[in-house]
């Protein structure tokens, strides 16, 4: 052994040689290289003359980067994608090939990832469409990609996306929010949703459980919706986009501007006439709005808007989860708004304006809130199954007046009708009314009962 | 002209021609760079069954990791979450960035295996007794030293296993009495992992932690030659004639040595180097007579050692890139959290006592190895005379690997004991 | 082994050895190299022809450039830095002469030097027309001061 250690040192020195070779010409010779190489033979062939066809297969490799201070994030899908704003690449094969339709959102402002998803960091191919261990957000399927248009586009309709206004309009009508907070505001029960869309959740996932929740997350007591598959995939599209990113204001100003037009369709919408009035045309639960914004800053005003209750604390105004540009918008229209306007909102309600209508539209907002609709429907039907109920189900609040006095129905929502666990049947932990008096003021119970009575059918026979 | 040139060579290479026992000889006494090195080793000096020269190969491993950590830093950033994204750029981008990150990690986890193989093998031979055993103690500090350098670089990836093996980690350091919970929130800059942590990290990890490495291996390795050179098995040998070859080095036998015929007291004379006479240890007559120059004999053994550590990182590196997962989110636990495996037994031990495992346990360890050369009231190195010091010893590594192993292979969500050929279904999230 | 077969044998692994450190003394080198710049591209589009004004220059500040655009004779894109050691540039439309405010350098229309310490005219960057019909302007391309790209 000893004499032969020159030859050892001979053979290990040549080996160490060899494998520095094979390490540069690994790093030498990565797959996007070649890809640009054919890029250039394509180009190559489009052009005229022989010089200029040799200039542009002399072209060096280099990385093509796009870099979005605004979206945060670093593009490098255009180093293969070399096509992609090139209109003569319109038949080309892919990678190359043209992609036509962006109008505004070219790669130079918007890069590919914001839409598309994938990992714009990389240089290969997998790596970089996401399809590996560690990045969870892959490429989105030509049938979610323009889910992604909601990640900016947040409020009103969007043009070519109906699925997201209507993802956003069931969400806000079918009781979401008694289970699950978005933006702060709604119950505990579901996982927060604020940032759904970055939980990086597959988009089939998404839709397969609004279609039967209990398949796909076993043990969950979310009840089945019976979604439509297009309902479904509006959901999904809405979920989709809540990914809650900070912004560059050169993207988050694509959201509507806040002109007082859009503030009087919003107070329309949201129904504050039935608490407040302006210029003394209105309801008087809440203060009148005329000329609030000589009183208050905008600022204030626009905490308002997202807090009421730190303001005024007790005070019994709802959450709304406004966006930025809407609460700008309210505030823009009460700048102008006069009792002319609040005329022609009453008149349009088509029925008188009450004082029970300001409980009333309280306790119908309490009752999505907290997650009512949840169970006992948003039309109040019921027919979810219970095995701990009476009749095996849900039961419907559309005829509760016949049974029961308001103030016998006060106090079940307060007291709640938990089984005697040893005789709970069905899924752990039970399904039962819960005891709402922790959650819920007496104030809201009352306001609660006043909405259901409100909504009563006359049954057939009735006393 | 050629005089010129030859007077400009010679005004920095002064040794005479390596042809000459006089130039070898002066190649490593006039050498900054070389001449912790003896001019002369004894044969026995450059066995490689007693040693594996693993000493060398760690204090190559760790060259590697400074010359490539050096190299990473030009592309790192140590603030979040601009310390992922260079990672991904390192990845991707970077010109052999996938190449260098691999030979940094694979060289410090061979570091770790390599400083804990030294130890067992320099007290399997002894080698820690009078007159080495401060050496010893400085190599316990060493050992320490380097499972910091490896766990304060364990979090600059800032991914998820970076994010919560260190939380994980400094967690089990916050069980240590009175000071522990302080010592923590010092070490992180805060209370929880953040970017105050990744800075602090990061300055332990390439400035100070590599200081105090260095200053204690340049101690180390004079103390090495000090003692007498690299270690050699002495009961092997033939015995001098004169006397027994129990080492001397207590002050009062200093002086006069009671060597062989014909001693000489050293002097710090070119002539004292090329007769080879040691300070501390005894060395029989054949040794004497079988003293080679350092130069090529024992340089050209490092120079193998050397380049088997290098080409072995090399190849491993060309094969295995290191791993990266995702950014580190503090709101997402995975599901087991795992400290780096050099302590994942200490975190096997802490899953069944805080305390005793998390503090007892490890502080009993260190205080028991830095005090092994003082208790060790046993002169003899021969192997037949320390059964029982093997015994314990051994059972003691086997005891930290069995630990090592279930923690990385036994344990699987939530701390529960799975054979890993056990199929772990994922539950829904 | 005799001393001849160690060294032939030490020579040719020390050889081995050098070009091994060589080769990676040179991947060091490029290793170093940037592949990728965290900063404005130098080769990029700065828009739609009918972007820009007759006359007076569009000055792109993020790029330093000044973009030109006579109705004759078509774009041309001139450097704002300042060959001496490179301050942003004015232009003054009221004499049609660049003008530094660091040491009071003065350039002409085509950028050469009248006054001042710069050593060399200012650059002009290759302009061309991309197929999607904007223009790109790479200032890795200097061209002489009378390139023009009709449009």
């Amino acid at each position: 052994m000893r004499s032969r250690l020159p030859q050892i040192f001979f053979a290990l020195s040549t080996l160490a040689l060899a494998l520095i070779v094979a390490a540069v010409w690994q790093a030498s010779t990565p797959s996007w290289k070649t890809c640009q190489r054919n890029f250039l033979q394509l180009e190559a062939q489009g052009e005229p003359s022989a010089v200029t066809k040799a200039a542009v297969l002399a072209t060096p490799p280099e990385i093509h980067q796009v870099m979005l201070t605004g979206l945060q994030r670093v593009d490098r899908c255009t180093t293969c994608h070399l096509g992609v704003d090139d209109p003569t690449m319109k038949n080309a094969p892919e990678p190359f090939r043209y992609h036509a339709g962006l109008g505004p959102h070219i790669p130079s402002r918007f890069g590919c990832t914001i839409c598309h998803g994938g990992q714009g960091l990389a240089t290969e191919k997998d790596a970089a469409h996401g399809k590996v261990d560690f990045w969870q957000t892959p490429l989105l399927t030509r049938d979610y990609i323009r889910a992604s248009c909601g990640r900016c586009h947040k409020e009103g309709d969007v043009p070519g996306v109906p699925e997201l206004t209507e993802g956003r309009h069931l969400f806000e009508t079918q009781g979401c929010r008694g289970c699950h907070k978005l933006n702060g505001v709604g119950g505990s029960i579901g996982p927060d949703l604020t940032e759904e869309g970055a939980n990086r959740r597959s988009p089939e996932w998404l839709e397969h459980h609004f279609l039967a929740p209990n398949a796909v997350s076993a043990g969950s007591p979310m009840p089945n919706f019976h979604f439509t598959t297009e309902q479904a995939r509006a959901l999904t599209y809405y979920m989709l986009s809540l990914t809650n990113e900070e912004m560059g204001t050169y993207y988050s100003s694509v959201r509507l501007i806040p002109s007082p037009e859009y503030g009087r369709q919003l107070f329309v919408e949201k129904n504050c006439i039935v608490c407040h009035a302006i210029g003394g045309i209105g309801a008087k639960s809440g203060p009148d709005l005329l000329g609030v914004t000589k009183q208050h800053s905008p600022e204030w005003l626009d905490e308002q808007l997202v807090n009421p209750d730190l303001v005024y604390p007790g005070s019994s105004m709802p959450e709304y989860d406004l966006e930025t540009n809407a609460r700008k918008a309210l505030v823009a229209f009460m700048a102008s708004a006069t009792a002319q306007d609040a005329q022609e909102i009453l008149s349009g309600r088509g029925h008188a304006l009450t004082p029970e209508d300001a409980a009333i539209e309280a306790g119908k907002r309490d009752f999505a809130r907290f997650g009512c609709a949840g169970c006992h429907g948003t039309e109040l039907q019921g027919g979810l199954p219970n095995p701990n109920a009476q009749g095996g189900e849900v039961p419907s609040l559309l005829h509760v007046s016949d049974d029961y006095t308001k103030d016998e129905i006060i106090a079940v929502i307060r007291n709640g009708r938990a089984p005697p666990l040893d005789k709970a049947s069905g899924p752990t932990p039970p399904l039962y009314m819960p005891s709402w008096k922790s959650l819920l003021s007496e104030e809201d119970i009352h306001q609660i009962v006043d909405f259901l009575w409100s909504k009563q059918q006359k049954s057939k026979e009735s006393w | 002209m050629m005089n010129l040139i030859r007077e400009f060579w010679q005004s920095i290479v002064r040794r005479d021609p390596l042809s000459t026992d006089k130039g070898k000889s002066e190649l490593v006494f006039f050498n900054v760079w070389l001449h912790v090195h003896p001019a002369k080793v004894k044969k026995q000096n450059l066995r490689f069954k007693h040693t594996f020269y693993l000493g060398f190969i760690t204090f190559f491993l760790f060259v590697i990791l400074l010359t490539t950590g050096i190299a990473l830093m030009c592309y790192y950033r140590p603030y979040p979450p601009q310390a992922y994204q260079d990672m991904k750029d390192l990845q991707f981008v970077v010109f052999m960035g996938p190449f260098l990150r691999a030979m940094h990690r694979w060289a410090a986890h061979g570091m770790v295996i390599c400083v804990f193989l030294h130890m067992c093998r320099v007290f399997y031979t002894g080698s820690y007794k009078k007159p080495r055993q401060f050496n010893w103690v400085i190599g316990v500090f060493l050992l320490l030293l380097t499972l910091s350098l490896s766990f304060t670089g364990y979090l600059l990836p800032w991914d998820q296993l970076a994010y919560w093996a260190i939380t994980v980690g400094t967690n089990i350091g916050s069980y240590a009495p009175i000071v522990g919970g302080q010592l923590r929130e010092l070490l992180l800059g805060g209370h929880s992992v953040g970017e105050a942590a990744l800075l602090r990290f990061y300055v332990l990890h390439v400035a100070v932690l590599p200081t105090l490495i260095i200053l204690l291996t340049i101690v180390h390795f004079w103390r090495v030659r000090k003692d007498g050179g690299l270690s050699r098995p002495v009961w092997k040998l033939k015995p001098s004639k004169t006397e027994t070859l129990v080492t001397i080095g207590s002050p009062l036998e200093i002086a006069p040595l009671k060597t062989g015929p014909a001693s000489k007291d050293k002097t710090y004379g070119l002539m004292e180097v090329v007769t080879g006479k040691p300070i501390f240890e005894t060395v029989t007559p054949e040794e004497e007579e079988d003293a080679v120059f350092s130069y090529p004999y024992a340089f050209f053994r490092e120079a193998i050692a050397l380049m088997v550590t290098v080409t072995g990182i090399m190849a491993i590196s060309l094969f295995f890139h290191a791993p990266l997962e995702e950014l580190a989110n503090p709101a997402k636990t995975p599901n087991p959290a795992k400290a780096p495996w050099y302590f994942l037994g200490l975190q096997e031990l802490v899953s069944h006592s805080a305390l005793l495992g998390g503090v007892v346990a490890p502080a009993l360890m260190v205080i028991v190895l830095l005090a092994i050369p003082y208790y060790d009231r046993n002169s003899s190195r021969r192997p037949s005379d320390r059964k029982w010091a093997l015994w314990l010893f051994s059972i003691f590594v086997v005891a930290n690997l069995i630990l090592i192993v279930v923690g990385t292979f036994f344990r699987g969500p939530g701390w529960a004991l799975i054979p890993p050929w056990v199929h772990v279904v994922a539950g829904a999230e | 082994m005799n001393r001849r077969a160690f060294l032939n044998w030490g020579t040719a692994g020390l050889v081995a050895l050098c070009a091994g450190v060589g080769v990676s003394l040179g991947a060091v080198l490029r290793f170093l190299v940037p592949s990728v710049f965290y900063e404005p591209p130098q080769s990029l589009k700065i828009g739609n022809p009918a972007d820009f004004p007759f006359g007076a220059p569009t000055f792109l500040a993020d790029e330093k450039i000044y973009v030109f655009r006579d109705r004759d004779k078509g774009f041309a894109v001139a450097s704002a830095v300042c060959t001496h050691l490179g301050c942003t540039v004015g232009y003054l439309q009221s004499d049609q002469r660049f003008h530094c405010p660091c040491h009071g350098s003065v350039f002409g229309a085509n950028g050469a030097v009248q006054h001042g310490p710069a050593p060399r005219a200012l650059n002009w960057f290759e302009v061309t027309l991309t197929r999607d019909g904007q223009l790109r302007v790479d200032k890795d391309k200097v061209v002489p001061s009378n390139y023009r790209l009709m449009v």
